[in-house]
């Protein structure tokens, strides 16, 4: 009786034992995450799912993560499959506005440039010995957009998934942060001065529902190892547009965008066990992915500064800052940094037309980066 | 000779800082747009008196639509 | 192949094909509006 009595106890103690200094730690990332969505206010539809998912996986002996775990369950029906960050970017396409980007198309340019941190990060990851996939994961941190930062780490580097998705999401809310001093480094005060004039320019309800489709033709037949991300952001889109599917786009960007969220962010923060995340590599990512989002910004505005010389000095180069993908952050960011420099300078829509191409940037770089990738053999067709 | 204090861009008027009577300088918020989420401050090309007021909070702004004007 | 021919083809050929594939989406997107221009009347507001 007494021996019965106490190895049911030892039952309630088996799980302290075995708490590994690591599991503790990383329990208390986790509490870290939810303190930094919660008490903050960084990205919290993310950052709190994600972390109570670390928190839930470095429970010792719980093995939520294991062959039938319920973490498992979720990361292998949505993440190894990469169904989640798709059903996402549906969700994107159906609330996104391309508006302010069809009426100044040539500023989508800026959208590109603002993705050049991806590609310079990657020199950056390899010379700092990363391999090659692993390099790509780190660098599409750049990309500044948290699913298709998913799509392409679950693909190529798994194990690092949730540090890339940890740097993506949380860099995303450290915009209003991170920007500012880059743009005031890389402008003159002159240039910052200059006042855009207002945007106006309409744009008709068959521009709108065409966009969508062509871009998925167009973009796709150039990169199709993109076009899941492509199709999915504009297939969005075109419901929003059309107008005649107002209930597929309204369960598109609420209850399937958040049922999704809920899941995306336990199965990310279920990746983060002690053994795979508490590595010298995992600070390495998250300063690669910081040192992304600064390059993307600088080339953004360095684009931003020649477009201004061509133009004559038409364009001011802040909204070159607003080429990345965080949206509407960015944009914000740039209006207010802008008026700063000079109250009657109102550079909102244009740099929401910057934005919105970074947006549509972020996700043509994946695509091409992705093809390429696959024409050098590095990847399977 | 008075000056338009115009929408830069498409929004709903959140504030009216400046009414009808009171001089402003250059520079001075006399409308607080909201657009995209974000309060826009639009503020006064010239200084002067405020002449007439033409929007009032709520109502939804056309750019370039004038505001306000100044003498 | 080795690292560094990876990570310059990658870099350069992305960099570019991003700029291209955009450069080529702007010029679609002024095509389409050539195409439907707005009309006249008045933009509604959202």
């Amino acid at each position: 009786m007494e021996v019965a009595l106490i190895s049911g106890l030892q039952g309630l103690f088996l799980g302290l034992v075995a708490l590994t200094p690591g599991q503790a730690l990383m329990i208390l990332v986790g509490c870290g995450l939810l303190y930094l969505g919660i008490r903050k206010g960084y990205e919290p539809l993310l950052l709190v799912p994600i972390g109570f998912g670390a928190i839930l996986v470095n429970i010792p002996l719980a093995d939520m993560m294991g062959k039938d775990g319920f973490l498992r369950f979720f990361y292998d029906f949505g993440v190894l499959t990469e169904i989640f960050p798709l059903l996402i970017f549906i969700g994107i396409g159906a609330m996104t506005d391309f508006q302010p980007l069809l009426e100044n198309p040539k500023i989508i340019l800026l959208g590109a440039a603002g993705q050049f941190g991806i590609f310079l990060t990657l020199l950056l990851a390899l010379a700092v010995g990363f391999d090659k996939l692993d390099a790509v994961a780190v660098a599409i941190i750049g990309a500044c957009d948290g699913p298709t930062a998913i799509y392409v780490s679950s693909k190529f580097a798994p194990h690092m998934l949730g540090a890339v998705s940890v740097a993506a999401y949380s860099y995303m809310s450290l915009v209003p942060l991170i920007q500012p001093p880059i743009m005031r480094a890389l402008t003159t005060d002159k240039e910052r001065k200059i006042v855009m004039g207002v945007a106006k320019r309409p744009v008709s309800k068959t521009t709108k529902i065409l966009f969508p489709i062509v871009v998925t033709i167009f973009a796709s037949i150039l990169a199709p190892k993109g076009a899941p991300l492509i199709g999915t952001v504009m297939l969005g889109n075109l419901m929003r547009e059309s107008g005649v599917v107002e209930r597929l786009k309204s369960a598109a960007e609420n209850e399937i965008a958040n049922i999704v969220t809920l899941l995306l962010g336990l199965s990310i923060g279920a990746t983060m066990e002690a053994a795979n995340f508490l590595r010298a590599q995992t600070l390495l990512v998250l300063a690669l992915g910081f040192i992304a989002i600064g390059l993307d910004t600088a080339v953004g505005l360095l684009f931003g500064k020649a477009m201004c010389l061509l133009t004559g000095g038409k364009i001011n180069p802040l909204i070159g800052a607003a080429g990345i993908s965080a949206f509407p952050m960015s944009a914000r960011v740039v209006q207010v940094e802008g008026q700063k420099y000079n109250k009657k300078s109102y550079l909102l829509m244009h740099a929401m037309s910057a934005n919105a191409g970074g947006q549509i940037g972020s996700v043509i770089a994946a695509a091409v980066m992705l093809s390429v990738l696959q024409g050098m053999g590095i990847i399977a067709g | 000779m008075a000056t338009s204090v115009v929408a830069p861009m498409l929004g709903k008027v959140l504030k009216i800082e400046k009414n009808v009577g009171e001089s402003v300088e250059e520079d001075d918020v006399v409308v607080v747009l909201e657009a995209m989420k974000m309060e826009i401050p639009v503020v006064a090309p010239v200084g002067g008196v405020v002449k007439a007021v033409m929007v009032a909070p709520g109502q939804a702004v056309e750019a370039e639509e004038t505001l306000a004007e100044i003498e | 192949m080795d690292t560094w021919t990876f990570g310059w083809t990658v870099a350069l050929i992305g960099m570019g094909g991003t700029m291209l594939v955009l450069w080529i989406l702007s010029l679609l997107i002024l095509l389409l509006k050539k195409l439907f221009p707005q009309n006249a009347q008045p933009a509604e507001r959202s």
